[in-house]
């Protein structure tokens, strides 16, 4: 249960990492992870693929993160998301907003 | 004619014989002759009279014999009438109680078909309500199974929707109560110092004091101020302690909000994975059922002609009472026929007068009477031996 960040090429990109539980109690963290990448076009990639449960409030973070992500000309990308985590962002049509890559 | 050929005979034979008798023994003489013709005589006479007997008894026995053939015959004929009679009587009633049967059953059978015909068409008229229903062309309104499902999904769908964007303001809030949190913490610092100002305020008031007293009566004024200073420090000390435990209470209140906040933002998304899982499910299966219905439907549609086909035929075939009916009329009138004989043989009566023409008047009675029936048979009504044969409506 913890969030990595990993910054690449010059800060274009940018690695978030999710491991274990994706809820509520990390969305400090999270907000910490993005909030001062204020750099346009910077792709933001969201590594799910240790995340074993994500709840609504995930998703918001997700949305929030998009939200930051466009207001710098930047997208979001979620990384090989498991197969339950893939069947939530699903559900949240998530596939039509976002980028997913198996 | 026997009886007379047979007195001739004897005559001769007894006349021939008294010429012998009188040539062998007796000399030919005038009494010999008259003897002899004497002896004829009453020879002749006996045979005469004997000859009458026996005609007479002959004429007797004739007509008993007669009368006794004649008493035969007309017992015969009695027995045949009254067995003509009794099997006449028998074929009646057992043509009327078929007649009758027929009828009824014919009658039942029509019914049932009828009543048939009436389901096979309601049948007809509910397979097109539910077609219709089926596929929603009667009324748009109307809730169709597929659609409930349909809506149901999308309801699923606006839900989570609505879920995802309270999650989203949720943490947009928590950013806004983290930055107000960090916003009372700054007050926090001021009112350190602040409290600092105070005490050193305070420290100032007691020099003061101390150099008032040192003064001694010439510093009795300042004191007063040196002490009123102190008091103000004080007070200002309590002040700000008041306002750091308002603010705690601001403080903890925003913890409490956090907390709302967390778990508005915070639903698990497992019970609504479930339920979408069970409503796709849900499509899938009313799909199936729809199109496994439509097939058995339409099926069911293709089959009600038939089963009414099959009914018009049935009573088309109900025609065969009619044939039936008219087979057992023209039984009826062989047995008129057979009546009009019994009849005849009952009026056939030896004592009117000769025997040989009554017979002969019953012969050409029963010649009419097989002409006629011959001319009935001819002329019959059913000449219908199949029942595919033309259409009857019976209702």
């Amino acid at each position: 249960m913890s969030v990595k960040k990993q910054v690449t090429e010059n800060s274009k990109k940018i690695e978030i990492s999710i491991d274990g539980r994706f809820d509520f109690s990390l969305h400090q963290h999270f907000r910490d992870a993005y909030v001062n990448c204020k750099e346009n076009g910077q792709v933001f990639t969201l590594n799910l693929s240790t995340t074993s449960y994500m709840d609504s409030s995930a998703l918001g973070m997700i949305l929030l993160l998009k939200d930051h992500a466009e207001s710098h000309s930047g997208k979001v990308i979620i990384l090989r998301p498991s197969e339950s985590v893939n069947k939530i962002l699903e559900i949240a049509q998530f596939h039509r907003l976002l980028t997913i890559e198996q | 004619m026997q009886n007379k050929l047979r007195l001739i005979l004897w005559t001769g034979g007894v006349v021939s014989i008294a010429i012998l008798i009188d040539l062998l023994f007796i000399e030919l003489s005038h009494f010999s002759v008259i003897f002899t013709l004497v002896l004829v005589a009453i020879f002749v006479f006996l045979i005469r009279e004997d000859h009458k007997n026996n005609l007479i008894q002959e004429e007797n026995n004739t007509a008993k014999g007669k009368t006794s053939t004649e008493q035969d015959i007309q017992n015969t004929l009695t027995s045949i009438a009254s067995l003509l009679n009794q099997q006449m009587i028998i074929i009646d009633t057992e043509v009327d109680r078929a007649s009758a049967l027929i009828r009824d059953a014919v009658t039942g059978i029509a019914d049932s078909f009828k009543y048939l015909k009436n389901l096979s068409e309601d049948q007809q008229q509910m397979l097109s309500t539910v077609i219709s229903h089926q596929q929603g062309i009667d009324d748009d309104k109307s809730m169709t199974i597929e659609s409930f499902v349909h809506d149901s999904s999308a309801t699923l769908e606006d839900f989570v929707q609505v879920i995802i964007a309270t999650s989203k303001q949720s943490l947009e809030a928590m950013s806004f109560t983290n930055e107000m949190s960090r916003q009372l913490e700054g007050i926090f610092s001021l009112l350190g110092q602040v409290e600092g100002l105070a005490s050193q305020t305070n420290l100032l008031a007691l020099n003061a004091a101390i150099e008032a007293a040192r003064a001694g009566d010439a510093g009795r004024g300042f004191a007063v101020v040196a002490n009123e200073v102190r008091a103000l420090s004080v007070n200002s000390t309590e002040l700000n302690n008041d306002i750091r435990i308002e603010i705690s209470k601001a403080q903890a209140i925003i913890e409490q909000l956090q907390g709302s906040v967390e778990s508005m933002a915070s639903a698990d998304m497992t019970s609504t994975l479930e339920a979408k899982n069970r409503v796709s499910e849900m499509v899938e299966h009313v799909g199936d059922v729809n199109n496994k219905t439509k097939t058995v439907v339409e099926e069911l549609t293709l089959l009600s002609p038939k089963i009414n086909e099959t009914v018009e035929i049935g009573i088309r075939s109900l025609q065969f009472e009619d044939l039936a009916h008219q087979t057992l009329t023209s039984l009826k009138s062989n047995t008129e026929t057979i009546n009009l004989l019994y009849q005849e043989m009952n009026q056939f009566d030896f004592q009117q007068g000769d025997s040989a023409e009554q017979l002969n008047v019953l012969q050409q009675k029963c010649q009419q009477l097989i002409q006629k029936a011959d001319y009935v048979n001819d002329n019959r009504s059913v000449s219908q031996s199949s029942m595919d044969e033309g259409e009857v409506e019976l209702f």
